[in-house]
């Protein structure tokens, strides 16, 4: 039995590959509808802890990045996973708060939370646990559970899953600004979890369920790109790398101090920096690379470096075994 | 009609006699149905318009194939099915619609392995990242992909409802499998997550929601050693938990199994006033269903 599926495993381990979708395909978008910007501005801040001075943090990290804020009607998209009082595993509550205050002080016409956890349905406990319920509450923000919000129907504007159109919701599709707002983690299935992956959280679980299987099948690298090129919104990044989480994350891993918020309006750049922080080469993740191919710039010399240096800030982010091949050298 | 939460829930009511998930937003299936059974069971003579426009409401967003979508504008017919079907299933008006629910959701069915992965598993058996029977065949969230916890266990509910009405074999074989399929994915330490029990050897932590759901959906059944160590678990994790839906769905659960739900019925009360549900419906239809009795109303 065993030499039989030795013999198996060397003939058909490569059409079981292209099988599986895993071998690239041509042409996944339209090429002239999307502009790669020539370079992106990224911005390191320090930020040594969660009772620091973080709105004046981020007021820096919107001033260096050049974001228009005025007027505008803006979306935080912070990650909430679940609540485990000794893991650091959702984008921390003072750096939403700090958030709302940097932007409100901008003059944003309207600041809404929003969120939809992928695979846990009781939002209500996740707030009330994490503590994100009681800064909304002080700061009178509204809180949008995107899993149930009203949705419409977008036509996909790349084509990494094949299924062609997606329900997303309205609060994030019609957000002047959306800002994403991931925790600096890795992940166990696509490599790391930062600004990109954190648009998960935006397709609703009342038409794809907890967890949001669909965009399983159709693969997770490529659900990522797909959904990424698809939301209309303006976008902009704020990771929260104060604490990450390195090993078995979204939610097992250990807690890895980075002690920086790094912000940006070029997602794909925003995330390569990250990765780069945590000691991963983002041009080896697969959904970076897919990304960094349209959306944005992934390479180091596209990407103008501002607040403090990659290399002073970087952390050996431990990975599983199967993510062994994204470090650095 | 002197109880807040139901007040509450009848003034949350849309024009079109559906309720939303948060107020202003559109009817929802699911909540919809939930907030039916809930003024049902508060036994109310003054409610009756209310409870028969939710049912019109239902009725009017059944799709020809029998099934129901979760809410405009999206059309496919999707797991929301079930609660509609629990919903309708006890009124002599609504009956047939909600057995033509019961046949489609007999035919819904969650999507296994591709065959490639499951060579790719036989070749590599250690690759494999979790212990779960991936051949039984329960109820998905969405079209085409595996088989979760709470789809199944909102089906078996509905079904358990409807089962004089449907083919003997073919319902007592789904039923059988879903049910099998509940057992597989108890947690190590029990009660349930969401559907995986581990990810890369580390166990998964049960959710009262969850877990409670789960428990229902069996609760027909001799319970067997898995469900009497959920109703613990249960009562563990319920210790730190403060939102409507754990506590409405706890509530229902325990008083399912004939266990005292008084505790978790003064905390749901405590907990509205305090945070009103953070304004989700849901939960206050589930509050609703849970301290009037509404366990009668999903019994099988």
């Amino acid at each position: 039995m065993t030499s039989r599926r030795s013999f198996l495993r060397a003939t058909l381990a490569t059409p079981l590959l292209l099988a599986s979708g895993a071998c690239g395909r041509s042409s996944r978008w339209q090429s002239g509808a999307f502009r790669k910007p020539a370079t992106s501005r990224v911005a390191i801040l320090a930020a040594a802890s969660y009772t620091g001075p973080l709105v004046d943090t981020i007021l820096d990290g919107l001033k260096l990045c050049g974001v228009q804020v005025q007027d505008r009607r803006v979306v935080l998209k912070p990650n909430l996973v679940e609540f485990d009082p000794a893991s650091p595993i959702n984008t921390h509550p003072a750096v939403v708060a700090a958030a709302i205050d940097a932007f409100r002080t901008r003059g944003a016409r309207e600041v809404v939370v929003a969120e939809g956890p992928g695979h846990r349905r009781d939002t209500e406990q996740i707030l009330l646990a994490s503590g994100l319920h009681d800064v909304l509450r002080e700061r009178r923000v509204r809180f949008v559970d995107l899993n149930e919000d009203q949705v419409v129907g977008l036509s996909l504007q790349s084509d990494f899953t094949g299924l062609g159109r997606l329900y997303l919701p309205e609060t994030a599709v019609k957000a002047d600004l959306l800002v994403s707002m991931p925790k600096l983690k890795m992940h166990h299935w696509a490599g790391v979890t930062l600004s990109l992956k954190n648009m998960f959280g935006v397709v609703p679980g009342s038409v794809y369920g907890w967890p949001k299987n669909a965009l399983h099948w159709a693969g997770i690298d490529q659900s990522i790109v797909d959904i990424n090129s698809t939301l209309p919104a303006a976008r902009f990044a704020i990771v929260d790398g104060i604490v990450g989480m390195e090993g078995n994350g979204p939610i097992q891993g250990r807690a890895r101090p980075a002690r920086v918020l790094i912000f940006g309006e070029d997602m794909v750049a925003v995330d390569a920096t990250a990765a780069r922080v945590m000691q991963v080469e983002p041009s080896k993740v697969p959904h970076l690379a897919q990304a960094g191919e349209f959306l944005g710039n992934v390479a180091a010399d596209r990407i103008a470096q501002a607040g403090v240096a990659v290399d002073s800030v970087w952390q050996d982010f431990a990975v599983i075994e199967a993510f062994r091949h994204l470090k650095h050298g | 009609m002197n109880d807040p939460l139901l007040t509450a829930l009848v003034d949350a009511r849309n024009p079109d006699g559906g309720w939303p998930t948060v107020k202003p937003g559109p009817s929802t299936t699911e909540v919809t149905s939930l907030a039916v059974m809930a003024l049902a069971a508060a036994s109310d003579p003054t409610l009756g318009s209310e409870i028969a426009g939710g049912r019109r409401w239902l009725l009017s967003q059944q799709q020809s194939d029998g099934g129901w979508p979760s809410a405009r504008p999206v059309t496919e017919s999707s797991w929301m099915t079930a609660p509609a079907v629990l919903a309708l299933s006890t009124d002599a008006s609504s009956r047939s619609a909600a057995i033509q629910g019961g046949r489609w959701l007999l035919e819904r069915e969650g999507r296994g392995l591709p065959w490639y992965a499951r060579v790719w598993f036989w070749m590599y058996p250690q690759s494999r990242t979790s212990n779960l029977d991936t051949e039984l065949k329960g109820w998905p969230w969405s079209a085409g992909t595996f088989s979760w916890v709470e789809p199944t266990a909102y089906a078996l509910l509905a079904l358990k409802k409807v089962r004089p009405a449907l083919p003997a074999s073919r319902i007592q074989a789904r039923i059988e499998q879903g049910e099998r399929l509940i057992y597989d994915r108890v947690c190590p330490g029990g009660g349930w997550n969401y559907g995986n029990t581990r990810v890369l050897g580390e166990s998964l932590a049960p959710y009262a929601d969850t877990t409670a759901v789960a428990l229902m959906a069996v609760h027909d059944r001799e319970p067997r050693e898995e469900a009497r160590r959920g109703l613990r678990v249960l009562e563990e994790v319920m210790r730190d938990v403060r939102s409507g839906l754990a506590l409405g769905w706890a509530s229902l659960c325990f008083d399912l199994y004939g266990l005292s739900s008084a505790p978790w019925r003064t905390r749901l009360r405590e907990q509205y006033g305090q945070t009103r549900f953070l304004g989700k419906i849901k939960p206050l239809a589930l509050a609703v269903l849970a301290l009037h009795d509404g366990a009668r109303m999903v019994r099988g």
